[in-house]
């Protein structure tokens, strides 16, 4: 079965995410900074009058950090009554993707994204990671 | 010492008093009006006009107002015959009422602008004196109730067998007043409103009994009321069991009615004594010693768990403070509930507003509220109320068509606007704006954004873009727009809250709001830290002062450099100044910090060094909500005005965490 999902890039990489996570995609101009929040947090947006924590992927997935472009995108995503922002380099397109052919990642991707990645599959010949966003959102915090 | 008192002084708030009195007996007379023409005469709405007037009638006595006392007491007495044919208020009076409240209210005008008062007009007086109330007066011997049978008078009694002939229900209920319920804050003034929001109370009767238990003050009211809702509701809201509650059926009785009455508790209740008008800010002023006494109670909490430690018996003070506890918590709802507003009485301009808009043949609307005892914020109603005026004049102005627009589309020719509420989630009160008219067009509004709209979303995010407007010419539109952006700021930026549509062409277009319930406001100094803007309650600082260099003092400090604590002298005491911007670990540069705010934690003054000071606003306070953002000392953020959360910081929680600095320290 196909189902829509959002693809977009950190680094190099490319990764998709499942459409039913996503609430909508905001153009970024930069987030509050909240002292003492966890490292990969950005800070605080607004979205709709409602204050959303924005994950920054690249300091989440151990890149280096990157410059803020016409490019960045917040992708605002719910998971259960939590909702958050994952920013990224860019996000352009939606894909219609089968789920069915999602791959086990490489144990080696596996080992170095931290779990980020539950899985990869390709689509006319573009490698996609699939995020966990449930674990990018920090759930372990949440219920820690 | 002067003998006469200057009445001067009290003109403002008789003027605020009596617009209030106006504007709530216009809105009385318009649902009178209404309920009249349904053939539902309502005798519970044209007693509360009757006190409107009566209550004008007496402040405008007071302040020697005689035009006004004059039309308030010709209203009064053609209300009294109203109430006296169960509430039946015909066409003409009905007109005759709107005349003479806009007779006071330009009078009213006249006292605000200090001129000369004009007289009451005598055709009106006159008139007034002579209309009939009816139209069709009954004569005949009613049907009588026979358990009320000698309690009721005539038109009581119409209210009651007119319910029942239209198939409603009428039940009489005992509310036996305790201690148990006075504990609980349940009294005949509380059942009488709880019942009041259920259905029409005709009659209230105390009666003396025997003291037993059920009836431990040898009193009990029995209550005549006609009501839609079932037995178990009516017996929660009287506090009383459903065995308690009678239904009441028609009798014919052979007992003429009209005698003397026995004086009710309804007869011997002041007009106007169960609502006190408080000003909000009396009302945050309350809260804020609230706060003030929960710090209170932590400290004790602390001291108590001390004492434990040190192995003292503490079983007696802990038990008092646990009800303290409980205590407190009550007081805390008890004070949020007395900021809550009925939202029908919120809305209430609203009907008046639709009503100045329609235009007889040309345009008509009417609206309709779906509100039911909804309860909100009157902070929050009061910043909502713009947003539904925006609204609701849209929809009359734009969204409803002409009337004959309307008949040539099948369409009834009067407009409907309803504003429906429901509670949502998590504290949120869901408020709906639903029109019936043309609906906005998608392709339209793409075309005047140059863009393509895949849903109603879409549509909306264009309407509430600052300065869009859908007015095509100036007097033909196509949707609507105006003043859009102002509904999504107050919605979502002022409340928090958030703003969605569904429209179909040719059907109509509902505006969901979701608010929430209440909201904090507070006033906050805004300073700049490290290039960051943050606010603090200003209630918790004591003092800001210009930090210059000379103040610092050396002292003997083996940790002064890992710490971010400096020593001032301010006064011929010490003051601890610690690095605002270091202590929140946004900025290891040399600080430029020119001010300091001080903070008092377990009684000792401790300074903050900030950049500089932005200013004092009032400000509507979000929580954090999630996890991620969630950090001790940050206790919310606001929105400055430039649409980006700025962080409310609790600095005396802040204070509290240098002690964990001291821990991370090597030995």
């Amino acid at each position: 079965m196909t189902k829509l999902h959002v693809a977009f890039k950190v680094g190099t990489a490319e990764y998709i995410i499942s459409s039913d996570h996503v609430v909508h995609l905001e153009a970024y101009a930069g987030a509050t900074r909240v002292p003492g929040a966890p490292e990969f947090v950005a800070g605080l947006v607004q979205v709709r009058g409602k204050l959303v924590p924005v994950v920054d992927l690249r300091t989440r997935f151990g890149l280096a950090p990157g410059e803020q472009t016409i490019d960045s995108r917040v992708i605002v995503v719910k998971v259960g009554t939590r909702t958050a922002g994952l920013l990224v380099d860019s996000a352009r397109d939606v894909l219609r993707i089968d789920e069915e052919k999602f791959e086990e990642p490489p144990e080696m991707v596996r080992d170095q994204a931290n779990g980020f990645v539950r899985a990869v599959t390709t689509q006319a010949n573009r490698l996609l990671f699939v995020v966990d966003v449930p674990r990018v959102i920090g759930e372990e915090i949440a219920h820690a | 010492m002067k003998d006469t008192v200057d009445l001067q002084e009290f003109v403002g708030g008789f003027i605020a008093e009596s617009d209030q009195l106006v504007a709530s007996a216009k809105a009385h007379l318009l649902e009178i009006e209404r309920a009249s023409e349904a053939n539902q005469p309502s005798a519970k709405l044209v007693r509360e006009l009757f006190r409107a007037m009566h209550t004008l009638k007496g402040l405008a006595g007071m302040m020697g107002v005689q035009p006004i006392v004059d039309i308030a007491h010709a209203l009064e007495t053609v209300l009294r015959s109203a109430d006296l044919a169960g509430g039946q208020l015909g066409s003409r009076a009905c007109e005759l009422g709107f005349i003479g409240v806009r007779a006071i209210a330009e009078r009213v005008r006249a006292v605000a602008d200090h001129k000369p008062v004009p007289p009451a007009p005598e055709s009106l007086i006159d008139e007034l004196a002579r209309v009939d109330v009816s139209g069709n007066t009954q004569s005949a011997p009613l049907p009588v109730v026979a358990s009320w049978d000698k309690k009721l008078n005539a038109s009581e009694r119409q209210q009651v067998v007119s319910a029942l002939e239209a198939n409603r229900k009428a039940y009489t209920l005992m509310f036996a007043p305790s201690d148990q319920h006075a504990a609980r804050g349940v009294s005949i003034s509380s059942v009488r409103a709880s019942l009041g929001a259920l259905g029409e109370i005709v009659k209230v009767a105390p009666r003396s009994v025997p003291a037993t238990d059920t009836a431990p003050a040898g009193l009990v009211f029995e209550i005549l009321v006609v009501s839609d809702a079932d037995v178990e509701a009516l017996a929660r809201a009287a506090a009383t069991t459903p065995a308690q509650v009678a239904a009441v059926e028609i009798e014919v009785s052979s007992a003429p009615a009209l005698e003397s009455l026995p004086a009710t508790e309804d007869e011997l209740t002041p007009i106007g004594r169960s609502v006190v008008r408080v000003e909000l800010s009396r009302l945050d002023e309350l809260q804020e010693q609230l706060s003030a006494l929960v710090v209170t109670r932590f400290r004790l909490e602390r001291q108590i768990a001390s004492l434990s430690a040190s192995g003292n018996d503490i079983r007696v003070l802990r038990e008092i403070a646990d009800s303290q506890g409980r205590q407190l918590r009550d007081l805390r709802r008890a004070i949020l509930r007395v900021r809550m507003v009925r939202l029908s009485e919120v809305l209430e301009p609203l009907t008046l507003l639709v009503r100045s808009m329609v235009k007889p043949g040309i345009k008509e609307a009417r609206l309709e509220l779906d509100v039911r005892d909804s309860e909100l914020d009157k902070a929050v109603a009061d910043r909502l109320l713009p947003a539904l005026v925006h609204l609701v004049r849209n929809a009359v102005d734009h969204a409803i068509e002409p009337v004959v627009e309307r008949e040539r589309a099948g369409k009834s020719r009067a407009g409907t606007v309803r504003i429906e509420s429901r509670e949502g989630a998590g504290n949120q009160l869901v408020l709906s704006v639903v029109d019936d008219g043309r609906g906005i067009d998608r392709a339209v509004i793409a075309r005047r954004a140059r863009k393509e709209l895949a849903d109603d979303d879409a549509v909306l995010e264009v309407l509430t873009a600052p300065g869009f407007s859908t007015r095509e010419k100036v007097t033909e539109t196509s949707g609507r727009g105006i003043g859009m952006d102002i509904v999504r700021r107050i919605v979502a930026s002022d409340l928090g809250g958030e703003l969605s549509m569904t429209t179909k062409v040719g059907q109509g277009t509902t505006f969901t709001l979701e608010v929430p319930l209440t909201i904090a406001i507070i006033d906050v100094f805004s300073f700049e830290c490290a290039g960051q803007p943050f606010v603090v309650p200003v209630t918790t600082v004591e003092e800001i002062f210009e930090l210059t260099e000379q103040r610092r003092i050396d002292s003997p400090a083996a940790l002064r450099g890992r710490l971010p604590v400096a020593l001032l002298e301010r006064r011929g005491r010490p003051l601890p100044l610690v690095e605002l911007s270091k202590m929140l670990r946004i900025s290891t540069a040399e600080s430029a910090a020119s001010k300091a705010l001080v903070v008092r934690r377990q009684n000792e003054p401790l300074a903050f060094a900030v950049d500089r000071m932005l200013g004092r606003h009032e400000v509507v306070i979000r929580p954090i909500e999630d996890v991620l953002a969630r950090v001790p000392g940050i206790a919310g953020a606001t929105d400055l005005g430039d649409g980006r959360p700025t962080l409310l910081l609790d600095l005396v929680e802040l204070a509290a965490g240098i002690s964990g600095w001291r821990t991370e320290l090597p030995s």
